[in-house]
């Protein structure tokens, strides 16, 4: 038996836009399934919207909205967007006299308005995503779950998405907001706070700020410099308290190079830079580089993720 | 046509043949199925058959044969309903909402018999006014036997279906109740025409009961002249059809507790 999710302790403020970040297989999708109670845990509890997950599924049901990472798997192909949505309107019980209301409305946030009588089935995978959001959003329940809802669409519709999701339904609409990614950029664009899943276990919980604010990586420097020699680069390496020096030729006519430094503590940059100015060596620019959440990712899980 | 292509194609057959040979359980099956089709077909074609019908039902063999075929239409859509209707993917979106199971089996398969009816009526109406098939339907008989017959296959629906969410694969239920319903089951011919021990097998099936019924429903009998046979539908249904639903909801639930409900 495998453990998807393992001692997992979490609480997500009402109004909440929280992102759930963890590479395939950290136990998002299971976790997700396992609060819009379709996988029953073997142990343990959880409250959603103040039900208990095995003793009032019900209720969870009824307070919540769930996008699955292939959500267009339960649309009804040969129906138009309208009908399919009609259908869903019963299955959540929205009232019959507010269906059509609702279902124009839901279909106006997503941007399907002109497409709502039009067939499933020629709509683009970035249409059909949005349709499944419209689905999602039609009982208008206080939480949502979204599981990695941006997949499969291109840049430009997973950013209009995403803004949606932060200025919609969370800033505008006060929606409770569990959203599932390996995007770090997604996570820290629109999320209040971040959970890191790894291999089932919580490694870490709080803004993103304060997640990058965790890495404990050194300092790392670019300078970009001209004419600097195989050797000087060499000698550089070799200083005390320069953990790793990459260069990369940046303009092979100008003779640029930009030296990526790695170093045990700032404080080692003016012997560093000392060195430039004995040498010779012309200096044309210096950047220090801010942890990235990414790098708070791989350090706490010790794996790379998709940007 | 080339060499080089002939040899694609048959890279195309030993890829088939390959894939084919790993679903075993399939391959038998079809296999299975075929002797027993010949088998019917054989008692289908025989005198003794036709002398059998005129002894049990006083109507014609055409007259026999167009009413069993026409509800064997709605038999084979009450097999096999459930499974074509609670498709994993549906079931996940479905049963994530305030939905009731029963609401959702009920749901998903009201819409295969209403249009299973319309067929039947198509077959009756075609046999009845190009055939000159001779009915005359005693309707609340012909509505008890629809009610039990149809639970009774919609209960072995749901124990197909219920295995189908589990194993992922073809499941042996619906195919033995296929197998049953053309051999065992009063379609095409009437057991009684079968060697001894394989009518006994037929008293166990519910489908004889079922078409015995209906046949004689059709051709305006009294409830009073089936009351041993639709008594014995009525208790199988009062078995499978709960047991259908205990199985339907376990095999969920293992699905479920396991995280393989969407699989397919």
């Amino acid at each position: 038996m495998v453990t998807a999710v393992d001692h997992l302790n979490l609480e997500i403020k009402r109004g909440e836009l929280f992102g759930l970040l963890g590479p395939n297989g950290a136990g998002k999708t299971t976790l997700v399934k396992m609060l819009c109670t379709l996988l029953p845990p073997n142990e343990g509890s959880a409250l959603v919207n103040g039900f208990d997950l095995a003793r009032q599924p019900m209720d969870v049901r009824r307070s919540i909205g769930a996008l699955f990472s292939v959500g267009e798997r339960g649309a009804f192909w040969r129906l138009s967007a309208y009908k399919n949505l009609e259908f869903f309107s019963a299955i959540y019980n929205v009232p019959r006299s507010e269906r059509h209301k609702r279902i124009m409305e839901v279909l106006g946030l997503v941007g399907l308005k002109e497409k709502a009588f039009e067939r499933y089935q020629r709509f683009s995978g970035g249409m059909k995503r949005k349709l499944a959001l419209a689905r999602v959003l039609l009982p208008d329940t206080p939480i949502l779950l979204l599981d990695e809802p941006t997949v499969g669409l291109d840049v430009i519709s997973s950013r209009t998405l995403r803004e949606f999701i932060k200025n919609d339904l969370s800033r505008e609409s006060g929606k409770t907001v569990l959203y599932t990614t390996h995007y770090v950029e997604e996570a820290s664009q629109i999320c209040d706070r971040i959970g890191i899943l790894n291999r089932g276990r919580l490694v870490a919980c709080d803004t993103p700020d304060a997640i990058r604010g965790t890495v404990k990586k050194g300092e790392v420097v670019e300078i970009r410099v001209q004419s600097i020699a195989v050797a000087q680069i060499e000698t550089i390496k070799a200083m005390d308290g320069v953990v790793d020096l990459i260069s990369e030729v940046e303009d092979s006519v100008l003779n640029q190079r930009l030296l990526r430094l790695h170093l045990e503590n700032i404080d080692l940059l003016p012997m560093v830079l000392d060195f430039l100015f004995k040498e010779k060596i012309r200096l044309i620019d210096l950047k220090r580089e801010e942890p990235t959440l990414e790098d708070a990712f791989i350090e706490l899980t010790g794996t790379g993720l998709g940007r | 046509m080339s060499l080089q292509e002939l040899e694609k194609i048959y890279y195309f057959i030993k890829r088939d043949v390959t894939s084919f040979s790993t679903y075993k359980t399939n391959m038998t099956l079809m296999v299975l199925g075929a002797l027993f089709g010949a088998l019917s077909y054989a008692f289908l074609g025989s005198n003794a058959t036709m002398q059998s019908v005129l002894q049990t039902y006083h109507i014609s063999f055409k007259d026999y044969l167009v009413i069993g075929v026409a509800f064997s239409t709605y038999i084979g859509q009450a097999l096999t309903l459930v499974q074509a209707t609670a498709t994993p993917w549906q079931l996940e979106e479905v049963l994530v909402s305030p939905t009731r199971l029963g609401t959702f089996i009920i749901g998903s398969s009201a819409w295969g018999f209403i249009w299973s009816t319309v067929v039947v009526f198509i077959y009756l109406a075609v046999g009845s006014l190009a055939f000159g098939v001779a009915l005359s339907i005693n309707l609340i008989g012909t509505i008890l036997v629809l009610g039990l017959g149809i639970s009774t296959l919609v209960g072995f629906s749901m124990i197909g279906a219920g295995i189908l969410i589990v194993v992922k694969q073809g499941d042996p239920v619906t195919w033995l109740m296929g197998i049953l319903t053309s051999v065992f089951g009063n379609v095409l011919y009437p057991p009684q025409v079968m060697p001894y021990p394989l009518q006994v097998i037929s008293y166990f099936v519910p489908q004889y009961y079922f078409f015995t019924c209906i046949r004689l429903m059709m051709i305006g009998r009294s409830i009073q002249t089936i009351l041993s046979d639709i008594l014995t539908l009525a208790l199988m249904c009062a078995i499978i059809l709960p047991l259908g639903y205990v199985i339907y909801s376990w095999c969920l639930k293992t699905a479920r507790k396991n995280g393989t409900l969407s699989w397919f």
